[in-house]
């Protein structure tokens, strides 16, 4: 049902797209939405904006402010002799960046394919680090959520259950239908992960 | 286009220019602050730059003024002369002169310098502070002086690196525009392109230009290098330098700067005799060392020849084989240029027996590493008691070579021409599994070939490179390509032609993967891998053991 949160302009048409992030095209549409979760909370309740995609079955999430843009994944170009989790690079208007497989980064099982979705598109999440731009593939059309700070929860007990790295999550988001993992991109992101690319 | 002559004297005046302006805001300066030692020493370098700058150009009267400046302000330094109302005088009309004889020469009129003038300077230099001797007056000619610029503007190299990115970026999406151009059909559209096509080319070229310095900024600093490394070594040199006025990016001479320096120092320490022993062996008491640089195509090739006493090949057998880098019975069978390959290896050079004994070498993985990193060439050739030649090809610009493309397992590639020898297409047949790799005699050289395709794509665990069965087809596309004295031949799916591509370089997390040199989009839109070859090279040389 929420799917149709997601951009449809980025989505149909990547290649002409503008650059904008998901937040000025889509924060319209999908706040309305999520939004009755969020009401229950005061008007002054500091809000977290997400982009929220599936790995496996689980939903996972990485806040907007990390997020550049997000496009149907053009054609990746495979790098031979890169870690597995890299699955190669591809040109995302005149920029050639890195695509990574969160699936595969973190040993997370694929789920299995449904019958509307359509394993020939995916998409992907531009992440915009400090001095460089990252892609990050997944199967599902991202959405966009709006949530009170208040129902992350980052109890450090709960996330060292994970089969990810605790550094990694910033919290455990609950909504009405779902919990979501909040991921850091910026810490997965982090030097030492890099040099694992060199091997 | 303008001649080298005329270029020269332009930057000359316009630099001439320049200092005439320094030197007169700093001598303002010190007419209120004699004292100030900063501006002093200031003003005696400009002096002296412009003395240096203008003998070397001819302009002798120039230089003879500026040579009188210095000197009166040598002494003004040493506090032999005063900084007093006539000695201020002199000095600010012997500035006036100067700068009225460079005017000159840009408006190409001769002009002596007055005798009067000269006279009070030698004056004040003479006899020093007691100026006994009357001044002559010099009559005023600059009282109403024209105001000029400079025809000369500097740039931070960083900006006209951000230039060059820029018209990289642009080349990109002019070739991907040309080629949906032709997709489309549209005849306008194809004017379009193809008039956008030679404007970036131009643009493209004018850059480039604007990057380019002359080899000689380089070369011109050696001679007094070598002279002071000869002295300390107790031996003579005899330095020749050629094609100064070759032409190369700025940044890639930079970074040829600690290399040069490196192997010149090796050259005189360690490859030429001490003059006795030159004279035993009945060559001329006096090293030659040659430092030349020419054209080669779209590069530049600089050459370090000296005749000393070569290379030991035979230490540099024991010393591989002592390192383990090859066996005793593999290393009788080397040929020379196999041997010398040795010297770059990590490590080699700093072993104490090379260093004392053979004594050639020390840090040759330093100087190839740098010239690796600006997709260069270095080869050495050497004989024993003649000599060693370094041989060092450059590319005259960075950001845009001449690239060989082909395909491996469906996905594009490129490799820099300045690393590749030849193509060749041979039958199945005429490569032989020796070992564990595969050789092809090519030319009646016998060249280890290695399927890429195995080599990038095969599970590690599961990789054959001697096993011809994993070929594909019957006619076999190599490219051979060199590095480190050594060939290799790359053998591909589909070979495409050459073309100029704009490498960009591989953007982070990807950037320490080294079997990669860069990216490029092709015209069609495709990203296409830039193989790195030393890279490469050295993967399978590790794969191989």
């Amino acid at each position: 049902m929420a799917k149709q949160t997601k951009t449809d302009n980025t989505a149909a048409a990547p290649g002409l797209g503008t650059g904008k992030t998901p937040a000025s095209m889509s924060g319209g549409a999908a706040s309305p939405q999520e939004r009755p979760q969020a009401e229950g909370q005061q008007e002054s309740e500091q809000m977290i904006h997400l982009i929220v995609f599936k790995l496996g079955v689980e939903s996972y999430a990485i806040r907007i402010e990390q997020v550049k843009e997000v496009t149907v994944t053009p054609a990746i170009t495979r790098m031979p002799r890169t870690p597995h989790f890299v699955k190669g690079v591809a040109n995302i208007r005149g920029d050639i960046i890195a695509i990574m497989d969160l699936e595969d980064r973190f040993h997370i099982k694929p789920a299995p394919l449904t019958e509307d979705s359509n394993p020939n598109i995916t998409y992907t999440l531009v992440i915009e680090a400090r001095d460089y731009s990252i892609g990050v593939a997944v199967k599902e059309m991202p959405q966009s959520l709006n949530l009170a700070v208040s129902k992350i929860d980052r109890a450090p007990a709960l996330l060292q259950a994970v089969n990810i790295n605790e550094n990694f999550i910033e919290g455990l988001a609950k909504t009405s239908d779902r919990l979501i993992v909040v991921l850091d991109m910026y810490k997965i992101l982090t030097q030492d992960e890099i040099s694992e690319l060199t091997e | 286009m303008k001649s080298r002559e005329q270029e020269y004297k332009e930057i000359f005046i316009a630099e001439a220019l320049e200092y005439y302006d320094a030197l007169n805001r700093h001598i303002s300066t010190l007419e209120k602050q004699p004292d100030d030692e900063r501006t002093l020493a200031e003003v005696f370098r400009l002096l002296h730059n412009l003395k240096a700058n203008s003998k070397a150009i001819g302009y002798l009267h120039i230089s003879d003024v500026s040579h009188k400046l210095e000197t009166a302000f040598s002494l003004v330094r040493s506090k032999e002369l005063s900084f007093s109302d006539e000695v201020v005088t002199v000095l600010f009309d012997g500035i006036d002169l100067l700068g009225e004889l460079i005017s000159a020469i840009d408006k190409d009129e001769e002009k002596e310098p007055d005798p009067v003038l000269l006279r009070n300077l030698d004056i004040i230099v003479e006899n020093l502070s007691e100026s006994t001797i009357e001044l002559a007056k010099v009559q005023k000619y600059s009282s109403s002086k024209n105001l000029s610029l400079s025809e000369l503007v500097y740039i931070q190299i960083k900006k006209l690196d951000h230039l060059m990115n820029l018209v990289g970026e642009l080349m990109i999406d002019r070739d991907r525009i040309l080629s949906l151009s032709k997709e489309l059909g549209s005849n306008e559209l194809k004017a379009v392109s193809s008039h956008l096509y030679r404007i970036t080319e131009d643009l493209q070229y004018s850059v480039m230009d604007a990057r380019l310095v002359n080899i000689g900024s380089l070369f011109n600093k050696f001679p007094r290098i070598v002279r002071d490394i000869a002295t300390a070594e107790k031996k003579e040199v005899d330095l020749t330098l050629s094609g100064q006025d070759i032409q190369i990016d700025r940044n890639i001479l930079q970074i040829m700067t600690d290399s040069l320096l490196h192997l010149v120092r090796n050259a005189v320490t360690h490859g030429l005799e001490l003059p006795a022993e030159r004279e035993r062996k009945g060559k001329p008491r006096a090293g030659k060392l040659r430092m030349s640089a020419q054209s080669d195509r779209e590069n530049v090739l600089i050459e370090l020849t000296d005749d000393g006493s070569g290379m030991d090949f035979k230490q540099i057998k024991r010393t591989a084989v002592e390192r383990q880098l090859v066996t005793a019975d593999v290393a009788k069978g080397l040929t020379d240029a196999e041997v010398l390959s040795f010297l770059f290896e990590p490590g080699f050079s700093t072993a104490r027996e090379v260093t004392e004994f053979s004594g050639r070498g020390v840090g040759l993985d330093v100087v190839k590493n740098a010239i690796d990193s600006i997709g260069g060439r270095l080869t050495v050739d050497s004989e024993k008691g003649r000599g060693t030649t370094f041989t060092m090809l450059l590319p005259t610009s960075i950001a845009v070579k001449g690239a060989l493309l082909f395909e491996v397992d469906e996905i594009f590639y490129a490799i820099p021409l300045i690393h590749t020898q030849q193509v060749v297409a041979l039958d199945k047949d005429e490569i032989h599994e020796i070992g564990e790799v595969m050789i092809a005699n090519l030319k009646g050289e016998n060249v280890t070939v290695v399927y890429l395709h195995e080599l990038l794509n095969a599970d590690e665990a599961d990789m054959r490179l001697g096993d011809k069965d994993r070929l594909k087809g019957q006619v076999q596309n190599i490219v051979v390509v060199a590095y480190n004295n050594r060939k290799l031949g790359l053998i591909v799916d589909k070979l495409y032609r050459q073309q100029d591509i704009v490498v960009k370089p591989m953007s982070k997390p990807l950037d320490r993967i080294d079997l990669y040199g860069g990216v490029t989009l092709l015209g069609t839109g495709k990203v296409c891998l830039v193989l790195d070859v030393p890279a490469t090279t050295r993967y399978f040389m590790n794969r191989r053991q």
